[in-house]
């Protein structure tokens, strides 16, 4: 063998070792790679698995059922209940009567809970009616229900005359303890979208535990007296003699004396319709 | 996508994540009706709904904190490290987006378009961070390559520890 000879085999077997390192280096490097995809697959699958525990306890935690009624958060239902009790504590409350039983003028409100337009009177007007005059004890407010909202609700498995009762029972209820007005508030705060079927029995214990100091367990015992029944029948004809057909409708008088009929000129918003009525009875 | 490229989008998004779920816990805390272009606003129904808080937090100040926790983790690098955070963290955010939408959609049959605006942006931080995290520094040695810079090697966890801004 020449010296040529040998110098090419040999650059030859050093290509081929050269070569055979940079195989086992890439097949090490494929190798670390995949071990690092690998570990990284299993972080994020520790994390997903993590991450399903966690919202499956939520889902437990916060009830899995379904609910046609939108049940208020806890800091709207505080919010509420501060705005309630801001409005009505002190005032004297008597059944479905809300001011001093003395007042020289009463105003009989016509309402069906679930109305928007009556939302519109209680939450907007109501409130300067009642810190001008029913607080000063110069009026007291009757409220009386005359179904409409409610009667063309659409509901699953329950009549809309019957989801009416219930509701309103569940307010005159109330009024046994004196806290009518509280529960009539609340409900007017939180009432929902209107044919939506909110109005469910959950919906109507979550109001009455909303109301400050009402004893649930006479509540609801109370909610089933047929006098309700008869009360709720005695509004309809009432409202029928005087030919309401939607809510609010409104009567007003001297106490004691003849009541006529209030209606608003501009928007069931604004509170002047009712305190130039009774400036104009108070003067009288 | 460069590393850089993915890591600046993953950093707009969680601050506009930040911001949508700051106005909404404004919007809970002031009682405000949010912004909602649906009849009957069913945004603020969703939001002043039970569902609206969690063991008695608003859920929009739970995913505020979420955003600036996943922002952090942005932020402090683009190690190993801050890429499995970054991904662990959205992948919870977006599970807490999927609790929320199924309250929204089976409990509350309400859709709240400000609520699902929050769960979009969720859902794409989290499909880019998992799959940054899964491609981890790989192709950030391409985009140092791309500028001239030396190449990185994938997976020593060090290899582009930079803040934002250097040639990461």
């Amino acid at each position: 063998m020449s010296p040529v000879e040998s110098d090419e085999e040999d650059l030859t077997r050093k290509q081929r070792r050269e070569q055979a390192r940079e195989q086992r280096k890439a097949m090490e490097e494929a190798e670390a790679a995949g071990a690092l995809r690998r570990k990284r697959l299993i972080q994020l699958g520790s994390a997903v698995a993590a991450v399903v525990v966690v919202v499956v306890v939520i889902l437990i935690a916060t009830g899995g059922s379904s609910s046609s009624g939108i049940p208020k958060s806890k800091s709207v239902q505080t919010k509420t209940a501060n705005s309630v009790q801001q409005l009505i504590a002190g005032i004297p409350q008597s059944g479905n009567v809300l001011g001093s039983p003395t007042a020289p003028v009463t105003l009989q409100y016509f309402g069906d809970l679930e109305c928007p337009v009556c939302k519109e009177f209680t939450n907007e007007a109501l409130p300067s009616i009642i810190a001008k005059y029913v607080r000063a004890g110069k009026l007291k407010i009757e409220y009386r229900s005359l179904s409409t909202a409610t009667s063309n609700a659409e509901r699953e498995g329950a009549e809309p005359a019957e989801i009416f009762k219930t509701q309103q029972a569940a307010a005159y209820a109330a009024g046994k303890q004196n806290k009518a007005w509280n529960f009539i508030e609340t409900f007017y705060r939180e009432q929902g979208e209107e044919d939506s079927g909110y109005v469910t029995e959950k919906y109507l214990q979550e109001i009455a535990q909303q109301v400050p100091r009402l004893n649930l367990a006479q509540w609801t015992a109370a909610r089933s007296d047929p006098a309700f029944a008869s009360e709720i029948t005695a509004d309809a004809q009432a409202a029928n003699a005087q030919g309401f057909t939607g809510t609010p409708s409104f009567l007003i008088g001297k106490t004691g004396g003849a009541m006529n009929q209030l209606t608003y000129t501009n928007s069931p918003g604004e509170p002047a319709f009712v305190e130039e009525a009774v400036e104009k009875l108070l003067k009288a | 996508m460069s590393a850089r490229t993915l890591r600046i989008t993953l950093i707009v998004l969680a601050t506009i994540g930040l911001g949508w779920a700051t106005y909404l816990t404004y919007v809970h805390y002031s009682g405000e009706a949010p912004v909602c272009s649906l009849k009957g606003n069913p945004c603020s129904q969703v939001q002043k709904s039970v569902y609206s808080e969690l063991a008695g937090v608003p859920v929009a100040l739970i995913g505020a904190i979420g955003y600036l926790v996943i922002l952090g983790t942005l932020l402090i690098g683009d190690d190993e490290r801050a890429r499995f955070a970054t991904a662990a963290l959205t992948l919870g955010g977006f599970g807490f987006s999927l609790y929320l939408t199924y309250r929204e959609v089976f409990t509350l049959h309400k859709i709240c378009e400000d609520c699902v605006a929050s769960a979009v942006i969720m859902t794409i931080l989290m499909c880019l961070s998992v799959w940054r995290f899964l491609r981890g520094g790989e192709t950030a040695g391409a985009a140092l390559d791309d500028d001239g810079g030396p190449p990185v090697e994938a997976g020593t966890g060090v290899e582009s520890a930079a803040p934002l801004g250097t040639a990461s």
